[in-house]
């Protein structure tokens, strides 16, 4: 049996990597539940979060200011590529914008190169301090992050529950058609969303940075996992997304403290199993129109 | 007269590649060969059948590993390490295509890029003291010299190589031409009505799955045999969108797209990365520009144009037959 103490650190190990994915895809999910289009172009806004906080943070000696502009870079990086690329797209099939985002994601891996080069960078961690939790000790650092992904999603929730451009893009998510009838300007509802991801992403990309090398090509790495974390939860549901990116953060940690190789493959299996259960995920709505 | 122009536009498109044989060095030719067969079963999926795929590159690996291990503990001949490739195609993409095919064509994408993740860490941890992970499989030498046709050689090779690529190039206009072929677009424009008139849609695109990733195995059965060794590298997931991109360069759904595909993604792979060094950059923005500008492709645009101006010619070389032709 394993060991108590290296349980726990696995859990809050667990943890806080399925935080770092849940506000990753997130704007995955959400380009998909509102727009129809696979939006491959948030893993490049985690890279390049990662990078401006590794740059910020080293010229300025704070992460979360670094953080914060790696917040605002992928924002506005979002509008740019929606009010350039994607307006004109909209209307297309849904693996169109997957091959296109693919290829932005592909062109921002080649700005990155062009700028920080191929060497990894190291970021380091802001907070060293460790807490006793059952006689094992934890960074404070993991707890933060783990507390800012459950900070984000119910911010998520407050908005899109409470405030009236969030109510509309939910009712957006159920039928673009009936809310552009109503006279809401839906191609504004898709810029918010589409700067709301994009920052999310960033965020994502800032807070991961301490806990990994900063490269170019970590986008890519993580591309399958964003992936299986959005298929798990349904394309599209913002729950979802929540439940299958600690679900696979804990198969992830667990499972490599039982025979680590098999813990990278480990979430593909689960998903395989879950799309032939439930082709639509987890918390998928079973509509898939425009 | 109707055979010859069957075979006509074949033939023509064949004696172009051998010119690029005659004129650019052999490695390029040697890699276009394989890369356009390794291409035309993502142009079919996509093109015909309508399912995009993410993740030709894990069937690659299947007939790449397959012949690898073929060579390294049983055997010499390259013959029979691509014929076992090519089985090991077949028999994976019978074992995963009844899930797969199932799907709608956004999660078969993301289903089968999750498929050549799943080979990328068998191929290179779980599996490392058979495959030797990131040092991939060494067997150059391992293979013996064969009569006709010496595999060794890369000169021979590349005439095999395009003798295999012109088979390959026929056996998919004749399915283009089948009604199979008609019933594979049926299944990608409209799967009800094909329904309605009797037909199978999920027989259909399982065969047509199958015979795209034996197709792609084979690619990768060659690829063994050509290079002499296997690393996990060739399923990497930062390698996915190769064919899918050389696919859409060269012009979706058309016959000889992936042909045109492959020699401008390798020309310009070996020209632009040694003159610019940062590949990505270029590859990324051209697809995106390819795609806004209307998808079609370098052959998808070219195709049109060509077929114009040789029915003009046609006409004017033979007014009385011009009228008679079959279509």
């Amino acid at each position: 049996m394993i060991d108590i103490q290296l349980l726990i650190t696995g859990v809050i190990f667990g943890l806080s990597l399925g935080s770092i994915f849940f506000l990753m895809s997130i704007g995955l999910s959400l380009c998909f539940g509102l727009m129809r289009i696979i939006s491959l172009d948030q893993l490049l806004y985690y890279s390049a979060g990662a990078y401006i906080t590794y740059s910020v943070s080293l010229a300025l000696g704070d992460l979360w200011l670094g953080v914060f502009a790696g917040m605002v870079v992928g924002g506005m990086a979002g509008l740019v590529v929606e009010r350039v690329v994607f307006k004109r797209i909209y209307e297309r099939d849904i693996t169109f914008s997957m091959i296109t985002s693919f290829g932005i994601l592909i062109g921002g891996v080649g700005i990155i190169k062009y700028f920080w080069g191929l060497v990894p960078r190291p970021v380091p961690v802001p907070i060293a301090a460790q807490i006793d939790i059952i006689g094992t000790e934890i960074p404070v650092y993991r707890l933060v992050v783990i507390a800012v992904a459950l900070l984000v999603y119910f911010g998520i929730w407050l908005f899109l529950n409470k405030t009236i451009i969030g109510k509309a893009i939910r009712a957006g998510i159920e039928d673009v058609e009936h809310v552009e009838g109503l006279g809401i300007n839906v191609y504004r509802l898709f810029s918010v969303t589409f700067i709301m991801a994009g920052a999310l992403s960033a965020l994502a990309g800032g807070l991961h940075a301490p806990l990994i090398m900063v490269d170019p090509q970590m986008g890519l790495e993580v591309l399958a996992f964003a992936f299986v974390i959005v298929i798990i939860g349904g394309l599209g549901s913002i729950k979802g997304t929540l439940v299958s990116s600690f679900l696979v953060g804990q198969v992830v940690s667990i499972g490599s403290l039982i025979y680590a190789p098999l813990a990278q493959m480990a979430p593909f299996a689960i998903m395989l199993l879950i799309l032939q259960l439930k082709p639509t995920g987890l918390y998928g709505s079973p509509l898939l129109k425009r | 007269m109707n055979i010859l122009r069957w075979w006509s536009g074949l033939l023509l498109a064949f004696a172009l590649v051998a010119l690029v044989r005659v004129f650019l060095p052999l490695p390029f030719a040697n890699e276009i060969m394989i890369f356009s067969i390794y291409t035309i079963g993502c142009n079919f999926l996509l093109g015909r059948v309508g399912f995009i795929s993410f993740g030709q590159p894990a069937y690659l690996a299947v007939g790449a590993y397959a012949a690898a291990f073929y060579f390294y503990y049983f055997g010499t001949n390259p013959y029979v390490g691509i014929l076992i490739g090519i089985a090991a195609g077949i028999v994976v993409s019978l074992a995963v295509g009844p899930m797969f095919v199932r799907l709608r064509s956004d999660y078969f994408a993301l289903v089968n890029l999750a498929l050549a993740v799943i080979i990328f860490y068998l191929m290179q941890k779980v599996l490392a003291n058979i495959t030797h992970g990131d040092n991939g499989l060494w067997f150059l030498t391992n293979l013996s010299p064969t009569p006709v046709l010496d595999l060794t050689r890369p000169d021979q090779f590349f005439i095999f190589a395009f003798l295999v690529g012109f088979i390959v190039w026929a056996f998919y206009k004749y399915l283009d031409d089948s009604i199979y072929g008609a019933c594979c677009l049926g299944a990608k424009i409209n799967d009800d009505k094909l329904r309605f008139l009797g037909y199978d849609n999920f027989q259909i695109r399982l065969l047509a799955f199958v015979i795209a990733n034996t197709t792609t195995a084979l690619a990768g059965a060659m690829y063994a045999v050509y290079l002499g060794f296997v690393s996990p590298e060739i399923t990497s997931p930062a390698r996915a969108a190769d064919p899918v991109v050389v696919t859409i360069l060269g012009g979706v759904g058309s016959l000889y797209g992936p042909l045109v595909g492959a020699i401008a993604y390798t020309g310009m792979k070996d020209v632009l990365s040694k003159a610019l060094g940062n590949w990505e950059l270029i590859i990324g923005f051209l697809l995106v520009f390819i795609m806004l500008a209307g998808e079609k492709g370098i052959w998808g645009t070219l195709e049109p144009l060509l077929k114009n101006a040789l029915l003009r010619v046609w006409a004017a070389s033979k007014p009385s037959e011009s009228e008679g032709g079959s279509r």
